[in-house]
């Protein structure tokens, strides 16, 4: 459905993406990595906002830069800063966005409507949005995103400011839509997609990392996912020495799960590795992780 | 046009410009009537040209005189029956006229006599025409503008010769007997630099502000909600920045023509104009200062007033595209705003500038900020330096190919420009 084809992107002197080739089909697939590392360059080169410096981005075959407008009417876009006119109502802001995506006045009425009522803002549809609090705005900003019924949704942070509840709420919304669409989400939270993501694409250092399956990606640190307790004073050591995924105090001691690669101490419980660990693991220099 | 619709809601639901536009039409009424304190008097001109025609002719003079000293003898009686005197004229009525003699009349009486009075000075003035039409020398006037401006070289010869061609149209203009037309009688009231200076020109200033101002509105407007992610990934894409100039267009013709129009209603409320509309801008009537106002081509005043509304509007989409074009480059209303306040001061000062030797001085003249500074003397050949009969013509088409290159840039550019 949509093939990123040798992307680069440079801005002077400063790669922001290098040689990134990707191809998606039907599904949802999870853009992992630690923000500035080039999430939002390349999901903004997918929705057209930018143009490669390298490479081309293909819809069904064809240069997505040439297709143009045929190519943006398939398509709905949240950015990470979804920005809204303080003066307008949820109905009249959908109604303009409507306009800009060629939807005929009466099937917008219907369709804003029926999507306000998906993303629980039917009650506030015509209250002005200053007073709208951050996840009432995000949830607008879905509704935009959906509006013209996109075979491909390309999602920058989507659950920015939903508690617990909407993000629940939203990632139930997701596997809705995912029937047959193309769904990028682009999150550095791991929860938010590891358990509806039927694949995942993780960026380091600019180049594509991996595009698989959360499994799979998984397997990567098969065997090398341990944990621990030690005491709290042999915790700076213990991090000099291990790259540490997570540090628990339980009674006087400290629970530790760590990645190591060779041989096993006793005392250590091998665990099956999670998304979480090897974000933390492959981004431990970005994240500033102990190592 | 649904999008061109949202576009223009922007601009005319904005507080600051509804605001503006109110307080503009304000000042506007506010200009209109603080000059209204001689409008009874005005009368008089509409109707000598409705008793005699509009055209000044040797017949019309003579029946013209013959009714005046009808309206003089029945002063006389008056005045005989009141006071024991007689006079040659109104004129003289009112130079004798003191405090305690003039509470021997009605007032209505008196304002009989004015308007005898008045109505000698309009004959004495048509009756000099001739006199003071044959005392012009158009290439005298073009001497004495070349040292005034201190031109040499090249400058002084091009001068020469457009005095030259003025020199040509002001026998044409005589020949027409354009000048011997009715008209508010210019060194007393001077209707004309009332509407076209005191009127049109803060008209012309506000309009460029609230122009701007929306223009800059529309454009940036996603922008600086840093709603542009959206938007531009929308169907409509980037093509939405031609919505927007249409918009523009369409806020500045509604903006342009509410506050000339407000205040063109209440003017011709106020200032009577019903039997001189098709008197002729060039009439020997229209001379307020040193040299009567001579048009390069035979108009009516109706004609005169037209050109220079549609001389304005047509400015007004021009200012609106020029901020559009700067504002898409700078993508910020305050920056488009003062942006476009020194690129229009830069071009008023550009003329000042240049060699006085040069035809530079008349080239750099050729610019929207000079054209719009001086709407009393559009369609004019008395125009100081400008005196081109084409410079209104010119200068609309410099502007046009100008604006049209600027936007054909500003567009590729940003149709190629990353969206951040």
């Amino acid at each position: 459905m949509l093939v990123v084809n040798n992307v680069s992107k440079n801005y002077g002197d400063f790669t922001a993406l290098k040689n990134i080739n990707l191809e998606f089909g039907s599904g949802v697939y999870g853009l992992l990595a630690p923000n500035g590392a080039g999430k939002t360059t390349l999901i903004k080169m997918l929705v057209t906002l930018i143009s490669p410096s390298k490479g081309e981005i293909l819809y069904n075959g064809t240069d997505i830069t040439s297709l143009d407008e045929e190519y943006r009417e398939v398509l709905g876009f949240l950015p990470q800063q979804f920005g809204y006119y303080k003066h307008y109502s949820p109905k009249s802001y959908l109604m303009y966005l409507a306009a800009l995506k060629g939807i005929e006045k009466k099937v917008a009425q219907e369709k804003i409507t029926e999507l306000l009522d998906k993303v629980a803002l039917s009650d506030v549809a015509n209250k002005k949005m200053r007073k709208f609090s951050g996840g009432m705005i995000q949830r607008v900003g879905i509704a935009q995103a959906l509006l013209n019924d996109p075979k491909i949704v390309i999602l920058d942070e989507p659950t920015a400011g939903l508690d617990p509840k909407e993000r629940a709420r939203f990632r139930q919304l997701l596997t809705e839509l995912s029937r047959d669409r193309l769904i990028i989400i682009s999150t550095h939270i791991v929860s938010d997609i590891e358990s509806i993501a039927n694949e995942m694409v993780m960026i380091k250092n600019q180049e594509l990392l991996y595009k698989d399956s959360v499994e799979n990606i998984c397997n990567t640190l098969d065997g090398a996912v341990y944990e621990t307790t030690i005491t709290n004073d042999e915790l700076a050591s213990f991090r000099a020495n291990h790259v540490l995924l997570s540090e628990k105090q339980e009674q006087s001691k400290m629970l530790v799960r760590f990645v190591h690669k060779g041989e096993s101490k006793e005392d250590w419980t091998v665990k099956n590795p999670h998304l979480e660990d090897v974000f933390l693991y492959e981004y431990r220099d970005d994240l500033s992780l102990g190592v | 046009m649904q999008i061109v619709k949202f576009e223009c809601k922007k601009a005319l639901t904005s507080p600051i410009i509804l605001f503006l536009l109110l307080l503009f039409t304000a000042y506007n009424i506010l200009i209109v009537s603080n000059s209204s304190d001689f409008n009874k008097e005005l009368h008089v001109a509409n109707d000598v040209a409705n008793s005699y025609g509009v055209e000044i002719t040797d017949e019309t003079l003579l029946k013209m005189e013959k009714d005046l000293q009808e309206e003089l003898t029945h002063l006389n009686n008056i005045t005989e029956e009141k006071a024991g005197q007689s006079f040659s004229s109104a004129g003289e009525f009112f130079s004798q006229l003191t405090y305690e003699r003039q509470e021997k009349y009605s007032e209505d009486q008196l304002d009989s006599f004015y308007t005898i009075y008045l109505k000698e000075m309009y004959l004495d003035t048509a009756k000099h025409i001739d006199e003071s039409y044959q005392k012009i020398d158009i290439k005298e006037l073009g001497e004495n503008n070349i040292q005034n401006y201190g031109l040499s070289g090249a400058a002084s010869e091009s001068l020469s010769k457009q005095y030259e061609k003025f020199g040509n149209r002001f026998d044409e203009m005589k020949r027409n007997m354009e000048h011997k037309r009715w008209f508010f009688a210019g060194k007393v009231y001077s209707m004309h630099s009332q509407l076209f200076k005191q009127l049109f020109l803060p008209i012309i200033f506000e309009s460029i502000i609230l122009i701007v101002l929306s223009t800059a509105l529309i454009t940036n407007y996603e922008f600086e909600n840093k709603a542009h992610l959206v938007t531009y990934a929308t169907k409509r894409g980037r093509r939405l920045m031609v919505d927007k100039l249409v918009a523009s267009l369409a806020v500045s013709t509604i903006l342009s023509v509410v506050l000339l129009a407000v205040a063109l209603i209440v003017y011709f409320k106020v200032f009577d104009y019903t039997h001189l509309w098709h008197s002729s801008i060039s009439s020997a009537f229209n001379w307020e200062t040193n040299f009567p106002y001579v048009s390069w081509w035979e108009m009516s005043f109706l004609q005169y007033l037209v050109g220079a509304i549609a001389l304005f509007y047509i400015c007004m989409l021009l200012f609106s595209c020029s901020t559009f074009a700067i504002a898409v480059l700078l993508k910020n209303s305050y920056f488009t705003f003062f942006g476009f306040i020194a690129i229009f001061t830069i071009l008023f000062m550009l003329q000042g500038f240049m060699p006085k030797s040069s035809n530079l001085i008349f080239v750099t003249g050729f610019n929207l900020t000079s054209l719009v500074l001086n709407p009393h003397q559009w369609f004019m050949a008395s125009n100081g330096l400008l005196v081109f009969k084409y410079y209104e013509v010119i200068t609309v088409l410099v502007a046009v190919v100008v604006i049209t290159i600027l936007f054909v840039f500003v567009m590729k550019r940003f149709n190629k420009q990353d969206i951040v």
